[in-house]
């Protein structure tokens, strides 16, 4: 016989085998479509925290301060320094190539009026990226933007307190009031921040936060523009594109600040510890996925052994058949070379499909992130082929090299 | 001479002790043939059988088969020798269980090769039509009596037009009357002109064959010719 037709004989015979072979090829779907499950919802979680602590931010972001020196011990340089100022920030949002966002602070107490109402009020000149902006959302209109601080925008987000000295009930978005007789539109009101501690104690009636609603928020570059006698900073707070790229910008800032103000009078304070942290996270995330993923695998691979050599009494026997009749050893092992092939490859693609259909079908009714990745399918489908291969030809490799009489009496 | 062997030995060793199951076996088979094969159970004869059929190797001796030499062949030439020169008739019929008795008896037809599809069916339903099987060919071989197996396989064995057919107690796993059909198709192809040699423990059914080799512990005891 040769090869072409034994691959031939080894395709009629698997379809006069379909028990067998669809046994089999279950088995593969299976093994792959569980591991592809496995595998994206652990990918899918993976991404999620990750995700999660982007979110929770701060990660990227590093606080820059003036360091504290004493008047009194001052070098000439630390003298000559303006220490940290709005133009300090914009040379790193220049400069610096890992920089995301700068985020500059600047607080002035300003008299702000509205019809024949007057008040001395905070203003804090900030950004869109201002911190608390998440954890302190607007109830109408919207916070600042940077759009609002390239342009040097009118715009005050004002807080809950003075909006109702201010309006009362009346609509304030859209309105101008005036600080220090410049007119601002007002374009967002904050929401009311409470928390009062408990028990009973003197002051306990007291809101904690209520120096939050009572603060105004104009576009840092407006309060430069406008009110400011110099533009040295209340804070400064910049972020990387990456969590990766912090140590990048760390040194980035050092370089321009130490030139700008000839004297290293400044802290760089990373977080550290927070990044150092999530990296643990992730070592252990990363020690779980692939031990599951493992597991998962080899599960699969268990499964789809003990189906083949579930069968191989059987096939021994029908080698020997085959042997004492004329069939080479060849012949033989093409034969199951052909079946083995087609039936983990056929199965490990349903199987792809299926998986891909399963993880569709967590997505949605049981509301789970799952992530499929190419190399997720890829290493499936190759883990799940490989076994098949291996336990479905490698018994029958052995199988053909035995006399015919040895493979019949085999039990 | 069709089969001429000379001191065949076959020793099993089974770590500790070594099973000598041929003990040195001369004897010769001409073409056309009938011989019985006797012996008590565990004196040779299957081994003797497996190696006539090239289904094993001696451990030592030499066995020629149709003028040729046959120990010391390759697994590959010995695999094409069973296709064609011999057919072996099995005790328990060893057909496949999961295809159908034509494409069962076309299997040596398939190892053959370069013969077409529609030429093996011919061949094996024809070989099937005559052992009275016509109506059986879409049939699996577990939807057969014991004798109809037998008879399908006696039809893989002769598929081939070997030289000679090889039978190890072919009626060992029938009725006796089921095991008389087949003697009685056995009785026939040798008067059609094949080679047959069969091992039985029957003496009725030994005394179909015109010599009879009797097998003790492993050599050859004695001959009987009628
Ligand atoms: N694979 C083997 N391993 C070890 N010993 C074996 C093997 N095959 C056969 N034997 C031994 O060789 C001897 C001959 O066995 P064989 O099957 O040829 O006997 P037999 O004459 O056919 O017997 P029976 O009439 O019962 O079929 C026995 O002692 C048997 O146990
Ligand atoms: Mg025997």
């Amino acid at each position: 016989m040769n090869i072409l037709e034994s691959l031939q004989a080894g395709f009629r015979d698997m379809a006069s085998h379909k028990g067998r072979a669809t046994i089999t090829m279950i088995g593969v779907v299976l093994g792959v479509a569980s591991v592809v499950a496995v595998l994206a919802l652990m990918r899918g979680g993976e991404e999620q925290s990750l995700a999660f602590w982007e979110e929770l931010g701060g990660l990227r972001e590093l606080r820059i301060t003036n360091t504290r020196i004493d008047r009194l011990m001052m070098s000439a340089a630390e003298k000559a320094s303006e220490r940290l100022t709005y133009r300090d920030a914009i040379a790193i949002r220049e400069e610096c190539p890992s920089v995301s966002y700068v985020d500059p602070e600047i607080t002035r107490w300003l008299n702000v009026s509205y019809g024949d109402l007057t008040y001395r009020m905070k203003v804090l000149g900030t950004t869109g990226h201002y911190p608390y902006a998440d954890d302190m959302p607007v109830e109408e209109g919207r916070f600042l933007c940077d759009k609002d601080v390239e342009t040097h925008a009118n715009v005050v987000a004002m807080g809950p307190t003075f909006k109702e000295d201010l309006f009362g009930e009346e609509e304030a978005i859209g309105k101008t009031i005036l600080i220090e007789g410049v007119p601002f539109r007002v374009i967002g009101v904050m929401e009311r921040k409470e928390f009062y501690f408990e028990g009973d104690g003197p002051g306990n009636d007291r809101n904690v936060l209520e120096w939050f609603n009572r603060s105004h928020y104009i576009p840092i570059s407006t309060m430069v523009k406008r009110f400011s006698i110099t533009d040295r900073l209340d804070g400064l707070e910049v972020a990387a594109r990456t969590v990766e790229d912090v140590p990048a910008l760390t040194e980035q800032v050092r370089t321009v600040l130490t030139r700008r103000h000839g004297v290293e009078d400044f802290n760089i304070d990373a977080k550290t510890d927070r990044i150092e942290q999530q990296a643990e996270q992730m070592v252990f995330f990363n020690i779980v996925f692939w031990a599951i993923a493992f597991v998962s695998l080899f599960v699969g691979g268990v499964v789809i052994a003990n189906i083949m050599l579930a069968s191989i009494t059987e096939r021994v026997r029908e080698i020997g058949v085959r042997k004492a009749i004329g069939g080479s050893d060849r012949d033989v092992f093409l034969q199951f070379l052909v079946e083995a092939i087609v039936v983990t490859v056929l199965g490990g693609a349903v199987g792809l499909l299926l998986g891909i259909g399963m993880v569709g079908a967590i997505d949605r009714f049981l509301d789970m992130p799952t992530a499929v990745a190419p190399s997720i399918l890829l290493v499936a489908f190759l883990c799940a082929v490989g076994v098949g291969l291996v336990f479905g030809i490698f018994p029958a490799i052995r199988a053909a090299r035995l006399s015919p009489v040895e493979a019949l009496r085999y039990e | 001479m069709l089969i001429e062997t000379r001191d065949l030995t076959k020793s099993y060793d089974l770590g500790a002790v070594q099973v000598d199951a041929l003990r040195g076996v001369t004897f010769g088979i001409d073409e056309g043939e009938y011989v019985a094969i006797m012996g008590p159970s565990g004196s040779g004869k299957s081994t003797l059988m497996h190696i006539l059929g090239c289904l094993d190797t001696p451990t030592s001796g030499r066995y020629s088969l149709d003028g040729s030499e046959v120990s010391g062949l390759k697994p590959r030439e010995l695999a094409r020798i069973r296709n064609k020169k011999i057919g072996f008739v099995f005790q328990n019929f060893n057909l496949l269980p999961r295809i159908d008795l034509v494409s069962n008896v076309a299997l040596p037809l398939v190892y053959h090769g370069s013969i077409s599809r529609s030429e093996r069916f011919d061949r094996s339903k024809k070989l099937l039509d005559s052992l009275g099987l016509g109506h059986r060919l879409g049939h699996r071989p577990n939807e057969l009596s014991g004798g109809e197996r037998q008879r399908a396989a006696i039809a893989r064995a002769l598929v081939n037009e070997p030289a000679i057919l090889l039978a190890d107690e072919p009626t060992g796993n029938l009725d006796q009357r089921t095991g008389r059909e087949i003697m009685t198709i056995l009785g026939d192809l040798h008067s059609g002109g094949r080679t047959i040699v069969i091992v039985t423990h029957d003496a009725g059914i030994a005394e179909q064959a015109r010599r009879t080799v009797h097998i003790e512990d492993g050599r050859v005891a004695r001959e009987t010719v009628v």
